[in-house]
């Protein structure tokens, strides 16, 4: 299987991986501030500047570790 | 030129109404049963020819059951392997729908967000389900990441939680995104050769045959990370915590 092999496939993989999972959370985290914001409490805009940094901290905790497992030989 | 989006549009073969349900036979519909029917044909003539020395379908299938057994057993360990019927469907499915995409002239039922989206979120469904039928209410200690102070927690309890809501939406973004992309930038490059002529068009010609051999890597790698983050997440509610320590690579 050439995934699995191929470090330059390994890689790209791994680099693809970790690019949307720092993505996703942003997503995440602005989109449930923007939930509370409109739908919970009357505090816009500081629900989605709250879940978009939390967000932005997940991301980067996410790709941290999805990072700390890399095989150690590449 | 041609809106290289064009592509992606579905337009119903047959339109019915069943049980008050309305269904709708597309491209991507009948592309999928095509996709089952060509994986289960081919899975199956390889795995009835039982010989010790393997034909040449029998041992592409065992490579493929002991590639996925093998990823298996690297993250889920040992007692992940009665996921294995779950796991080998999906991975087997999303490859043969990726590499059969890219035929020129099929559709690629995984540049659809809806596909990757209702996997998405069977997989994380699946893993919160076991996690609670396993662990019960301890299973909420997955928002504790292990040696956390408690001044910390008001702070990493909504961190973890968005990271945990992240990742069905990771899952089915990665791969939808990867493959309409793929298309995308296939379909500008081959319009480009088509519009250029032949005093030009052989540069972005020579670059859609670059591409085309990428993509197929990426079909396998996309399956490949699916898979291997469906055994990560089943993995984490199955041992809360104890994972890093007992498997790192």
């Amino acid at each position: 299987m050439p995934p699995s092999t191929d470090p330059f496939y390994a890689g790209l993989g791994q680099a693809i991986r970790i690019g949307t999972e720092m993505l996703a959370a942003l997503i995440v985290g602005g989109g449930l501030g923007w939930l509370a914001d409109t739908y919970l409490f009357p505090s816009n805009p500081w629900g989605t500047v709250v879940g978009l940094i939390l967000g932005a901290v997940a991301g980067m905790r996410n790709a941290y570790r999805a990072a700390q497992n890399w095989p150690k030989s590449q | 030129m041609d809106n290289p989006l064009h592509p992606f549009e579905l337009h119903c073969y047959l339109d019915f109404a069943l049980f008050g349900f309305n269904v709708c036979v597309n491209k991507a519909v009948v592309m999928m049963w095509i996709v089952v029917a060509l994986a289960a044909g081919l899975l199956i003539a390889g795995a009835t020819s039982r010989r010790l020395v393997p034909t040449k379908l029998q041992s592409l299938t065992e490579l493929l059951v002991d590639f996925i057994r093998g990823i298996i057993l690297d993250t889920m360990g040992k007692d992940g392997m009665r996921f294995f019927p779950f796991i080998a469907t999906l991975f087997i499915f999303i490859l043969f729908c990726n590499l059969l995409g890219l035929i020129p002239g099929s559709y690629t039922v995984t540049s659809q967000i809806v596909v990757t989206g209702v996997f998405a979120l069977l997989v994380y469904g699946m893993s919160v389900v076991l996690g609670f039928a396993l662990h019960g209410i301890k299973f909420l200690g997955i928002l504790v990441p292990p040696g956390t102070p408690g001044w910390l927690l008001p702070l990493m309890m909504p961190i973890e939680l968005i990271s945990q809501l992240a990742r069905p939406i990771s899952l089915a973004v990665r791969l939808f995104a990867n493959m309409t992309a793929g298309h995308v930038i296939l379909g500008v490059l081959f319009g480009l050769a088509i519009t250029g002529g032949l005093l030009i068009g052989w540069l972005p010609f020579a670059f859609t045959i670059a591409m085309n051999a990428l993509e197929v890597g990426i079909a396998f790698i996309q399956a490949y990370i699916f898979t291997v983050l469906t055994c990560v997440y089943l993995g984490d509610a199955m041992h809360l915590h104890g994972h890093d320590a007992s498997h790192a690579h």
